[in-house]
């Protein structure tokens, strides 16, 4: 329908406003409303289309993954999967549970040395920085989103191990703790950034409205400007958590790639993510050790496709209020 | 059934840039065409490379795509048609702790590739016999003093499961004996390279390497038995931990991809590129 609009404004001011095109064109304005339309058609089909294809991508991978990985429990019961913590390939023994709680391990106490630091930086990037060295750090934290995963990962693995190594006495340094460590700091500037965002947008009239009763400053972050601020701040921490989740080649370097239940700070361990990396080049196909890695990528698939479902909502909250 | 076309396309990427990477070939008269698509091991990647960049020259009209993944890749992508040569660390047609064998495939011997067990510099132990070995790997003796270093926690560097060079360092090495999978002090890395900077950089540790990466003062290769890990060792027979590198093909190869093969285990190209690239000649091995 709209399609036709830009003809029809061929023919009502054909003659002066489109002067010559009209003319110039080989011919009758009709075959030009042709070309235009038929322009116009096949723009909106290649439109249609990409979307389209975005949309089949995710779905075939989708698919894919838990098609492949529901293969497993033609071998693996539900429950040896989910709860035995025994990952023996050779033994043909799959329980996935290391890999599930050491993921969910991770990201918590990544998130609980993360998130009160972002938040602190950006309580400080907002409230008490002066402009000239916002302007300068805001750029700082932003670059720092840039690098690639796996410097962090060297780098905990040849400064930071050997670091926590020498302070804490213990022999080999990897695991949760030194994969948490490495996290936070590539999560705390993408936390950091939003939060500090999301905070620049809370208005003056609350913080003005809050010294006018007499609070100090710290009672205005804590009790104005934060609260005013929280859905974007649940925003930045889950923002940061999906990529803490999801992260891979730093953590393969520093956690230790053990099957045992990550019970200790510093004991080898392995996440969903980097026992697929670890294994994936020597399986062979079509065994029941191909699909629960298919398996645990489709469960860790899951979990970030429901972190961005919460994102969203709480988007959708933060606008309306 | 999966992964095949995810693999496939893989291949078929690499091919696409291999055949434009390779449209001006030196002329020669060889009528051989074909093409032949290689996959597997990537410790034999690099030889893979060179004979391919070589045997292209010779014959223009044979075209080579090469990748690499892990051992058992190779062998696998021949059983399902995808790859012509599955290179592999091992040979493939018997089976090895883990992996069964691949039946109706013939091993072509390629190289000889030793292994050496490797500690770190500061842990001051020159000789380990096999009983040794086989202790601290299956994670019974923890202590270096126990083996005649000082009083350190000894800790256990391994590849991953199904990685060529555990297949052969446990053969080899530690006569079959199982490794350790847990503990404190036990951690797994995912290739060479990992295995050198886990070994440099953390006191105390053992583990196991091609010899090809061993270099400088941070990492020692520790004698087995008495025997020092050196090419000459191997060459006279002394130094067990070595395999051959094998390319596995189905049946017994054919055409081009027989002339590759030939090509690669010419002493042309063995004592050539072959040796320039660490491995050991075939040849030197015939007693």
């Amino acid at each position: 329908m709209s399609m036709m609009e830009v003809p029809n404004l061929g023919t009502v001011y054909s003659g002066e406003e489109l002067g010559r095109s009209l003319e110039g064109s080989s011919g009758k304005a009709f075959s030009r409303r042709a070309r235009l339309s038929f322009y116009n058609r096949t723009f909106k089909i290649v439109c249609i289309a990409s979307a389209v294809f975005v949309c089949l991508i995710l779905f075939s991978i989708l698919l894919l993954m838990g098609r492949t990985g529901i293969l497993t429990f033609e071998t693996v019961s539900l429950k040896t999967f989910f709860f035995s913590t025994e990952w023996v390939p050779e033994n043909e023994q799959y329980g996935a549970f290391i890999f599930i709680f050491g993921t969910i391990a991770l990201t918590l106490l990544t998130m609980v040395i993360s998130v009160p630091l972002s938040l602190i930086i950006a309580i400080f990037l907002s409230e008490m920085t002066p402009a000239w060295l916002k302007n300068a750090l805001r750029p700082v934290l932003d670059l720092l989103v840039g690098i690639p995963s796996v410097v962090y990962g060297f780098l905990g693995m040849t400064v930071l191990i050997p670091m926590l190594r020498s302070v804490t006495g213990t022999t080999l340094g990897d695991g949760i703790l030194a994969a948490a460590i490495v996290l936070t700091i590539m999560v705390l500037p993408t936390i950091s950034r939003i939060t500090d965002d999301s905070i620049v947008a809370v208005p003056k009239k609350f913080r003005d409205a809050s010294y006018a009763l007499g609070s100090t400053r710290f009672q205005t972050v804590v009790r104005v400007v934060i609260p005013a601020a929280k859905s974007g701040i649940m925003y930045a921490v889950i923002l940061g958590m999906a990529r803490a989740l999801g992260e891979t080649m730093a953590v393969v370097m520093v956690i230790g790639n053990t099957p045992q239940l990550a019970d200790a700070l510093f004991k080898p361990t392995s996440v969903l993510t980097s026992n697929i990396v670890m294994q994936i080049p020597n399986v062979p196909f079509d065994s029941a050790w191909n699909y629960a890695l298919y398996m645990m990528g489709f469960i860790l698939l899951v979990i970030s496709l429901i972190m961005i479902v919460v994102v969203r909502a709480i988007q959708g909250r933060g606008v309306k209020s | 059934m999966k992964t095949k076309w995810f693999r496939n396309l893989g291949l078929a990427v690499m091919a696409l840039s291999l055949t434009f990477g390779s449209v001006s070939a030196v002329s020669a008269s060889s009528k051989l065409s074909g093409r032949i698509v290689i996959n597997g091991s990537s410790a034999l990647l690099p030889l893979t490379l060179q004979a391919s960049n070589e045997f292209k020259k010779l014959n223009p009209k044979v075209k080579i795509s090469a990748s690499a993944a892990g051992s058992v890749t190779g062998p696998q992508s021949v059983r399902k048609g995808i790859a012509d040569i599955g290179a592999c660390d091992w040979d493939a047609s018997t089976s090895v702790p883990g992996f069964a064998a691949f039946s109706g495939q013939v091993a072509n011997k390629v190289a000889v590739i030793p292994f050496a067990a490797v500690t770190n510099g500061s842990v001051g132990v020159s000789s380990l016999s096999t009983s040794d070995l086989q202790g601290i790997f299956s994670g019974k003796i923890t202590n270096w003093k126990d083996v005649g270093g000082k009083d350190a926690k000894i800790v256990v560097v391994n590849r991953a499961f199904g990685s060529g060079t555990r297949v052969n360092f446990q053969l080899k090495a530690l006569n079959g004996t199982d490794f350790m999978t847990k503990g404190d002090n036990y951690k797994e890395v995912k290739s060479s390279g990992d295995m050198k900077t886990a070994i440099e950089t953390t006191p105390g540790a053992i583990g196991y390497i091609d010899l090809v990466y061993v270099s400088g003062s941070k990492m020692k290769a520790v004698s087995i038995n008495n025997v020092a890990p050196t090419e000459a060792n191997v060459i006279n027979g002394t130094y067990k931990v070595w395999s051959y590198g094998y390319y596995m093909t189905k049946g017994q190869p054919t055409g081009a991809v027989k002339a590759f093969i030939d090509y690669v285990q010419s002493s042309k190209f063995q004592n050539g590129s072959l040796k320039k690239l660490k491995f050991i000649p075939l040849a030197a091995m015939k007693k």
